[in-house]
């Protein structure tokens, strides 16, 4: 083992920091609601939903939030609100039939309504129409590291006036969904906070997930598996989502979906590039090349026989299929950048625009 | 500071106040951008988690594989969990990062690394640490790059459970760590080669840090290797509470000769234990080899061991405490008592990586059939008193031209007694009262073939002993099994359904008793929709298979064998799902008829073969032979070496212009691992060698 290093550094840090303890006024903070304040403000916002299901071994409950005076409720898209009636149970025990005003599919968000009174809710941010490009981004004050609190009625667990239930954890990443259930790919592509602690349950889609101040942060996903790795993720849409999900499905402020790119339509044939990857043969084929074709943009960009596809414009790509993929998710004329593993090292290749597919190179 | 107590995360015992105070002190000038920002005890911890991490994150990088196919008995919709990026951690400044064989399997050379700054670099493998299930990566820095960052590593015996921890990785994101929270679960896990945390640890965080509330690093995050969890990989525990991580220290200290490209492996000593429960029984040796480390020392059958590594053991769950952490080439001191007089020996056995592979040693008689007791255990210790049958082993036939039939052993011999003949150094042969098949075959597989015997037997009430000197198990089908008389009519072709089989199995079952059990034959043909039968018509699959199943008949009433004919729940593909299905309807067939459990063999062709194979890997001991006929095995496929208690006869078949290659490589990877390996003649004209599969399982319970 070789000098470390940090361990020098580690040890001065430490006498800078107690250097710094010596002035720090800590006293001038302000105390906010303890975890059990907290918890119980976000729980009389978050109703229990009752619906279809049961058939195919599916729960036939989920969460939502109350997020209006007039009794709007969003929650996840799903089987659940296939149903003729739809019971919503408040934090109180008070039941309400549920009318589902409508969907935002690319979100898989919907809208309910109830008829109560004197209900409490979280009020939704804002949602002006994004700016182009910024579709997803997580709310101001959200980061990795973040501490929360998820609010959910996990397996049912909480009947009547029973309160949902509480986890606790901190947003592990955020980083755009990429996942699926069963052999489906979630439609929605924008960030999500991805959470350490397990709600990825059933009866968890649509609960609450709040920060330690008390504020609403975002909406817990359905149960979905991650595309890359395929684990269970446990997820919640940013609350900027949510509010413009919600606005979307009132026509108000109304927000035309921006048009995704779909990457899972026909596979992109990377041959209009001049790229020839071995054949496909494998349950997962590394994307290695066979030829390039003379006078195509990836001669012209240098690529070689046998060089191995690691990535496409920063994206991973461990397989043939990742590479389709990973082109199809981009527009025609978009800068095609792939690195490549050539004699033990990586290799960047600017390939130019994407050419439109149909049209020859 | 009332709002400290009950607060969900203990803090532990090093990190008083003053700790936290200064950690958010670190925490208020490099993360939050102002002072009031922090309002309460939960967020003040909010911000000491933060400092730690930001600490750790530039060491913790993003691990992918490059150029490593994955062939996969499940669809394509299945994805694995191995087949994504993972994390690493840097443990030295010129370009050394640790990361996972999950992340990093056994057939992957090289490796892409992400730095923090989102660079890639091409990195590779250098050294493995099998026990552990790590892997070091090298990078090749560019000159005039930075060193990298190397963390301090928190001292092992420093640490207590309850303690805050965060877990870090780089999968979901190359630009920014992912943090989870936790606490320490326990400072001595995996037979102490980790600890464990509550923090999410799952395969996009392997290969990451567990670091604690000081931004120091505990441990490299990791499943557990299978042999200790008793799974596939260990990652079924992801979101189960439960991770794992390697103390950095451990990893440090092996370093250099990780750096210096070796391979560590698990240190086996070669023994067996009498008992399968490790917690409460004593470690009593059972089986050991005489070409194993403990073999070479001295150790034998019987022998207890009371201390290792000059700790007492007790259990054989303390013994296995002290060899786990060590890895081959390391020595053990072990005391061991021995004998009536409990006389106390000591010896010394240098670990090995691997055992050479075993070939089952036989005397070359086939015992009568036994079945299961009524207790269910699979092979009775005694046979059931009052029923006119004496103790010892009754000799059905004799394999034409091996040990036991020229040494003079006929069919009706009942052997009641072995014992090996004294050897070099006039040591006390072992000796053994044979009361059943199982106790019998037990102790030949701790001798070697060539070791010679005296067979103490039992001839018209006449008693004799002859010497038989052990050959190794044949591999061909013996000709002039002998056969019953019973009429093809009695036996019954029919559905082997199970609760939850969707799709069940056609089984030929014979009339059996108790004292006439069957064997047994899983045949498994090319799923239906590759036979070229519509996936759609479900009850076209079932009609050809009951026609199938209708040529087993005769094959199977002469020579006593339940056969069975499985399909896939896929009808496309034989899947992973089908293993359990398969264990389920062997259940069920031991409530119709008596089986006899040393004669289970798997057979198939084509795609079933491959099946055939994975799911006698899966299934284990218990199957004692597959046959491959016109199959070849998955290149993934693993091929664990024989062992005593775990061998299999195998037998392979190819039709006439097959990839000849492919089989024979299938065949030399078998025979290197020790399995005796037959060959079928040529598959062509009628196809299914009904007669010689049945006769095949028969034999499989040779001695």
């Amino acid at each position: 083992m070789t000098a470390c290093p940090m361990h020098a550094m580690a040890a001065t840090r430490r006498w800078a920091v107690l250097a710094f303890l010596m002035t720090a006024t800590v006293g001038a903070a302000t105390w906010g609601a303890t975890p059990e304040e907290t918890i119980a403000g976000g729980a009389r916002r978050v109703v229990k939903l009752y619906g279809a299901g049961g058939v195919r071994g599916l729960e036939a409950y989920q969460t939502g939030i109350l997020v209006s005076p007039q009794g709007h409720i969003v929650t996840v898209l799903s089987t659940v609100l296939d149903s003729d009636g739809i019971d919503c149970v408040l934090d109180d025990g008070r039941r309400y039939p549920a009318t589902l005003l409508g969907a935002d599919p690319r979100r898989e968000l919907a809208v309910l309504s109830i008829a109560g009174e004197e209900l409490p809710f979280y009020e939704l941010p804002p949602s002006d129409p994004p700016p182009a490009g910024e579709a997803g981004k997580p709310a101001a004050g959200v980061s990795v590291g973040t501490r929360v609190f998820a609010l959910s009625n996990l397996f049912g667990v909480a009947v009547g006036d029973e309160r949902v239930s509480a986890q606790h954890g901190v947003v592990a990443a955020i980083v755009p969904l990429e996942a699926r259930r069963g052999a489906h790919e979630a439609p929605y592509r924008g960030d999500v906070y991805i959470l350490d602690c397990t709600t990825s349950n059933p009866g968890s889609a649509g609960g609450a997930l709040v920060d330690w101040r008390g504020r609403l942060v975002g909406m817990l996903g359905k149960e979905l598996r991650a595309t890359a790795t395929g684990v269970w993720l446990n997820y919640a849409l940013p609350i900027d989502e949510v509010a413009r999900g919600y606005r979307n499905v009132l026509g108000a402020g109304s927000e035309l979906s921006p048009p995704t790119p779909d990457p899972d339509g026909l596979p992109y044939d990377v041959a209009l590039l001049g790229i020839v990857l071995v054949p496909d043969l494998l349950d997962k084929t590394p994307p290695f090349v066979e030829s390039i074709r003379d006078g195509s943009s990836a001669a012209r960009a240098g690529l070689r026989a046998d060089d191995l596809l690691v990535a496409v414009n920063g994206r991973s790509v461990a397989s043939r299929a990742a590479v389709q993929q990973a082109l199809a998710g981009l527009a025609d004329g978009d800068p095609v950048r792939v690195a490549v593993i050539r004699d033990g090292s990586i290799v960047e290749c600017d390939l130019g625009p994407k050419p439109q597919a149909g049209r020859k190179p | 500071m009332r709002r400290m107590a009950g607060h969900p995360l203990g803090t532990g015992r090093a990190i008083g106040v003053a700790w936290l105070i200064a950690l958010l002190a670190v925490a208020l000038s490099s993360v939050s951008p102002a002072a009031d920002d922090i309002d309460g005890v939960g967020l003040q911890e909010e911000a000491v988690f933060r400092a730690a991490a930001a600490a750790v994150a530039p060491a913790v990088v993003r691990v992918e594989v490059a150029g490593v196919s994955e062939v996969g008995l499940g669809g394509p919709a299945e994805a694995s969990p191995a087949s994504g990026p993972s994390s690493g951690l840097v443990v030295g400044a010129e370009g050394w990062v640790v990361a996972t064989s999950f992340a990093v399997p056994k057939d992957a050379t090289q490796a892409v690394v992400t730095l923090p700054g989102g660079v890639r670099h091409v990195a590779r493998v250098t050294g493995r640490d099998l026990a552990r299930g790590l892997v070091l990566l090298k990078i090749d820095l560019p000159a005039g790059t930075p060193p990298l960052p190397v963390m301090e590593a928190v001292p092992r015996a420093m640490l207590s459970v309850g303690q805050g921890t965060l877990v870090l990785g780089r999968a979901w994101s190359a630009s920014e760590p992912s943090v989870g929270v936790g606490i320490l679960s326990a400072t001595n896990r995996a037979w102490g080669r980790a600890v464990q945390t509550d923090a999410s640890v799952s395969p996009a965080n392997y290969g990451g840090a567990l670091v604690d509330l000081e931004g120091r690093v505990i441990g490299v995050l990791a499943p557990l290797p299978a042999e200790t969890a008793g799974m596939m990989a260990g990652t079924e525990l992801y979101d189960s509470g439960i991770g794992f991580a390697v103390p950095l220290e451990d990893i440090l200290r092996v370093l250099p000769r990780l750096q210096a490209g070796e391979t560590l492996s698990p240190g086996i000593i070669g023994i067996g234990y009498a008992s399968r429960d490790p917690f409460t029984a004593p470690p009593v040796v059972a089986t050991c080899r005489a070409d194993s480390p403990a073999g070479r020392a001295g150790m034998r059958v019987g022998d207890t061991i009371v201390e290792a590594g000059g700790q007492a053991v007790t259990r054989v769950a303390e013994l296995k405490h002290a060899i786990a952490p060590l890895y081959a080439g390391d020595t053990l001191d072990l005391v061991v008592e021995r004998g009536e007089a409990r006389k106390r020996v000591a010896v010394r056995v240098e670990l090995v990586a691997m055992l050479p592979p075993w070939r089952r040693p036989v005397l070359g008689l086939v015992p009568r059939r036994v079945g299961p007791d009524a207790a269910g255990n699979p092979e009775p210790a005694k046979l059931p008193e009052g029923d006119g049958e004496k103790p010892g082993v009754t000799v059905a036939w004799t394999w034409p031209d091996g040990p036991a039939a020229r040494a003079g052993i006929v069919s009706g011999d009942r052997i009641v007694s072995v014992r090996q003949q004294p050897g070099e150094g006039g040591a006390e042969p072992a000796s053994l009262d044979v009361s059943s098949p199982a106790i019998l075959g037990g102790f030949l597989s701790g001798l070697d073939a060539g070791t010679v015997v005296d067979v103490a037997f039992d001839r018209g009430g006449e008693a004799k002993s002859i010497p038989v000197a052990l050959a190794a198990q044949p591999t061909a089908v013996p000709i002039g099994v002998p056969t019953t008389e019973v009429d093809p009519a009695t036996t019954a072709v029919e559905r082997l359904g199970a609760a939850e089989i969707v799709r069940p199995a056609w089984a030929v079952l014979p009339a059996a008793t108790a004292q006439a059990p069957l064997g047994v034959l899983v045949y498994c043909g090319q799923p239906a929709g590759v036979a070229g039968i519509k996936p759609s018509r479900a009850a076209e699959i079932d009609e050809a298979l009951k026609r199938e199943a209708e040529r087993w008949r005769g094959a199977a009433t002469r020579y006593g064998v339940a056969v069975v004919l499985p399909q896939s729940s896929d009808p496309q593909r034989w899947g992973r799902e089908d293993i359990a299905t398969l264990a389920r309807t062997l259940d069920g067939l031991r409530l119709r008829r008596a089986i006899d459990p040393s004669r289970i063999a798997f057979a198939g062709s084509g795609a079933g073969g491959a099946f055939a194979w994975l799911a006698a890997e899966a299934l284990g001991p218990a199957v004692r032979g597959v046959a491959l006929l016109d199959a070849t095995l998955p290149r993934q496929a693993t091929i664990s070496p024989t062992e005593p208690g775990r061998s299999r006869s195998v037998l392979i078949g190819s039709l006439p212009g097959a990839a000849v290659n492919r089989i024979d490589d299938d065949r030399r990877r078998l025979e290197a691992a020790g399995y005796p390996v037959g060959l079928l003649p040529d598959l062509a004209g009628d196809g299914l060698p009904t007669e010689t599969l049945c006769s095949w399982v028969e034999s499989l319970g040779v001695l």
